[in-house]
């Protein structure tokens, strides 16, 4: 029995960073259409960036359950990309979507050798700081106590996203924006200032993701083109562009692959995408379909 | 006229390589070839027909491994049967995964080719008693219509009577590849890109042949694979993994999907370029990183693009 | 004589909105029939249901005797009907010879070939010729379309869509868009290649009265889903209701 909740554990606890890569993602295609192929690649900045701070700050002598506050403070950080990244595809906004893609492919590409560049090719891990809160036991299997941060973590932003999308001016300019860009520039409002925000954040989310995640796992070179096909898969099956289907999506995901890889871990990718095959198949807009301009 | 000229000089340059004793170049050429196959194909489907696919180096995968298999395996050494079969099982996974895919458009197909892509890539990967896992399948020197040239070491074989043969499977492709583009199925194909619904009301069955154009893409792509691996001997996983599909379509895009030569001047600068930038450093994704988003944003027709350009002006 | 298109009792709605509320309209050959109504009336829904496009929530479609409802554009032009549509839409990179090729292909069923040379096509050849020869477009076969002017693309439109020699063609709106001067002879061209090339029946939706009246056999007034008149122009000129919602005061 145990088991089976480490199990769900193990895969809700991955289901949180997927959410928030995913999030990010929906977020960016929302409002400029675009699908952001460089989603993953911001999750393993994050991750790599998350770990230089702690190490960093641990250096400095900041007490280590404060650590948690330095990998969110170094994603947030990373935010300070999102401007000029979102200038850059903005050139090509109006573009065709061969060209958006391959231009958030480019970004892959440099992406990928800048952390290649700073941090190196070997793994890239954090120690053992995140046991400072702790352990649970649940039978004969020891969780530590900083994944039920995490999951909580994750679903504090979820909560937050909602509140934001849903009950801030912003959010409601931004579910304007995504519904109709025209009219929402007719009626006034900065596309230019709402499209690097919205990029921004969706940024910080995955940057933030990646960094969560990372303290219990080493922070490898292909970490973010690896996300990239997990975080396609859970926009698919949660519907393109729908916040709760990114949320849905990913837990879909992250409970399947962990009971996947524990039935039989050949098979844990084609577990999900045979899900994604049958989604496809009988509700091709995803479960939470929404309805675009 | 000026066209033909070029075209035939072009051709005679490529066939003097060898020849003119820069063996290393003459190797550079051989994944040009392959490349070249591959992309004829992936241009048919989105050049053509305007579909993004982002899992074409799915049946480069294919083709690669078909070949390892008939070679190491079943000791099969005749290229012509490596590439017979590596189109054959191209056919039978392009059929099923051709349906599902061109059911939809932009962007889902992008990602459901991605997806398959990547399914294939984590069968290679995992299945390892049938594919040798990460560690891949090696491919065994295959003869040459019927010809062992065991005489030759690897070097002279692949600089010699494999170029020659790359090269003129490569000639073959671009004529095949010529007669569909400018046959009813290339007219239609073209009429789905420019406007999907207007050809369906005009009587063009939409799905169907967009259909035909993913399966042929896969063979051409199939094909590719088998002069890849040839090479290298060796087949991995990699070959499947996405951002191999992406270089793919970066070669498309640099030397122009609109242009049926396109392909071939998309995957000869792509190959040199790469060997060029990687003598001089190790960060050469970062740099074709940049050359893509500048061709992306400034050069958006590629090279030939601005070729074509001159030629009106 | 059996109706080559037959709509009866079509009830069509979207949730609680009812755009079709038991429609019944029958075109026989060689009728021109012309189909009125104000905004709203249900006109757009109609074509479409009867084109195949929508299936009707309830109520039977036959073209030729056939059941056609939801049967979608490609099959339609395989069994003979055709439309074109109120905005203009072409292939913008196609030439207009190469545009009026593909449906010439698809009426001969060689649209999917491989391998055959399509300039050696001499059945295609003549097609587009043809085509082209009816529609005053032959001095311009080898222009992109993106580059014709708004009244030739919509020459070229609609030329596509005769090129499929259908039995019977639905015209939404043929001229608008098109300035007042152009658009009797845009009329004639449609009328007199209708006929060369044996088109059984012409169904349009029009706005434009002097249109209707000038060329219809058959006038059928829609209004709020349902078919408020259906007869000759003297007795829809005739009838108050129709005038009233649909015509306004007539010149």
């Amino acid at each position: 029995m145990t088991q089976v909740l480490n199990l769900l554990l193990g895969g809700v606890f991955h289901a949180a960073a997927l959410f928030l890569v995913a999030a990010g993602l929906q977020l960016v295609f929302g409002v400029q259409k675009i699908l952001n192929l460089a989603c993953g690649s911001f999750y393993a900045l994050g991750a790599y960036a998350g770990i230089t701070a702690v190490q960093t700050a641990l250096a400095a002598g900041v007490p280590a359950p404060l650590f948690l506050l330095v990998l969110i403070g170094a994603g947030l950080t990373l935010g300070l990309l999102g401007p000029p990244i979102e200038r850059l595809l903005r050139t090509i906004y109006d573009r065709d979507e061969a060209f958006q893609l391959l231009l958030t492919f480019a970004l892959v590409l440099m992406l990928e050798d800048v952390i290649r560049f700073v941090w190196g090719a070997a793994p890239y891990q954090l120690g053992g700081v995140y046991l400072v809160y702790g352990q649970v036991r649940l039978g004969t299997v020891t969780i530590p106590v900083y994944n039920f941060v995490v999951i909580g973590a994750g679903l504090a932003i979820a909560a937050a996203m909602g509140v934001l999308l849903t009950r801030t001016r912003f959010g409601g300019i931004v579910r304007a924006a995504a519904e109709n860009r025209g009219m929402a520039e007719a009626l006034g409002v900065d596309m230019a200032r709402i499209s690097t925000r919205v990029f921004t954040l969706g940024l910080v989310l995955g940057t933030v993701g990646g960094a969560l995640v990372i303290p219990a796992g080493a922070a490898v070179n292909e970490m973010g083109i690896e996300l990239i096909v997990e975080a396609f898969a859970v926009v698919v099956i949660g519907g393109l562009g729908s916040m709760r289907g990114a949320f849905v999506g990913a837990l879909i995901v992250g409970v399947l692959k962990a009971v996947a890889i524990a039935v039989y871990p050949e098979a844990e990718m084609l577990a999900i995408y045979v899900i994604v095959i049958g989604v496809l198949l009988f509700r091709p807009a995803g479960l939470f379909a929404r309805a675009t301009a | 006229m000026i066209r033909h000229l070029v075209l035939a000089a072009a051709l005679a340059a490529v066939a003097a390589v060898p020849l003119l004793g820069r063996d290393y170049y003459a190797t550079l050429m051989l994944p040009f070839f392959a490349y070249s196959v591959a992309l004829l194909g992936l241009n048919l489907l989105f050049g053509t027909t305007g579909l993004l696919s982002f899992g074409h180096a799915l049946f480069l995968a294919v083709g690669g491994y078909a070949a390892a298999y008939l070679g190491s395996t079943l000791q099969v050494r005749s290229l012509e049967a490596m590439l017979a079969v590596a189109v054959v099982a191209a056919v039978v996974i392009a059929v099923p995964v051709g349906w599902l895919c061109v059911r939809y458009v932009k962007i889902y197909f992008g990602m459901l080719t991605l997806a398959f892509g990547m399914l294939f890539y984590s069968f290679l990967y995992k299945f390892y008693g049938l594919t040798g896992g990460d560690e891949g399948m090696p491919v065994a020197r295959p003869s040459l219509l019927g010809r062992g040239f065991g005489d030759l070491d690897k070097t002279s074989y692949l600089i010699g009577p494999y170029y020659y043969y790359s090269l003129a499977l490569c000639v073959v492709a671009a004529v095949v590849m010529w007669r569909i583009v400018h046959s009813p199925l290339g007219l239609s194909l073209r009429a789905i890109r420019e406007n999907a619904d207007k050809a369906e009301y005009v009587g063009v069955r939409v799905r169907r042949y967009r259909f035909y154009a993913f399966v042929i893409a896969a063979v051409f792509g199939a094909a590719g694979g088998v002069l890849l691996v040839v090479p290298t001997g060796l087949a991995s996983p990699t070959l499947a993994y996405w951002t191999h599909s992406g270089n793919l379509v970066f070669m498309l895009l640099l030397g122009g999907f609109g242009h049926f030569f396109g392909p071939l001047l998309g995957a000869f600068v792509f190959i040199f370029l790469q060997d060029q930038v990687m003598s001089v450093t190790e960060y050469w994704r970062f740099v074709f990183g940049a050359v893509l988003a500048a061709v992306v944003i400034f050069l958006p027709r590629g090279l030939m693009g601005v070729l074509a350009r001159q030629e009106r002006a | 004589m059996t109706p080559l298109l037959e709509a009866r009792d079509v009830v069509k709605h979207y949730g609680d909105v009812q755009a079709l509320n038991g429609v019944t309209v029958t075109v026989r050959e060689d009728e021109f029939v012309s189909i009125i109504g104000p905004n709203g009336a249900g006109k757009t829904t109609l074509v479409n249901v009867l084109t195949g496009l929508l299936r009707p929530s309830s109520g039977r479609v036959t073209f030729k005797g056939r059941d056609v409802a939801g049967v979608g554009p490609v099959r339609l032009a395989g069994l003979g009907m055709a439309r074109s549509f109120q905005l203009v839409n072409v292939f913008p990179g196609l030439t207009v010879a190469e545009t009026l090729a593909v449906p010439t292909l698809a009426r001969c069923g060689r649209g999917g070939r491989p391998f055959a040379s399509l300039g050696r096509d001499a059945d295609v050849r003549e097609g587009v010729a043809e085509m082209a020869a009816l529609f005053g477009l032959t001095d311009k076969l080898g222009r992109p379309a993106r580059t014709l002017p708004q009244g030739d693309k919509k020459l070229l439109d609609v030329a596509s869509a005769f090129a499929l020699r259908p039995e019977l063609i639905l015209m939404d709106e043929p001229t608008s868009g098109v300035s007042t001067h152009d658009k009797t002879a845009i009329m004639e061209t449609l009328v007199h290649a209708a006929k060369r090339i044996g088109v059984k029946a012409i169904i349009q939706v029009e706005h434009d009265m002097d249109i209707v009246f000038g060329y219809s056999d058959r006038i059928v007034a829609l209004h709020q889903g349902r078919v408020l008149a259906d007869g000759p122009p003297d007795a829809i000129r005739a009838d108050d209701r129709v005038v009233a919602t649909v015509i306004g005061r007539l010149r």
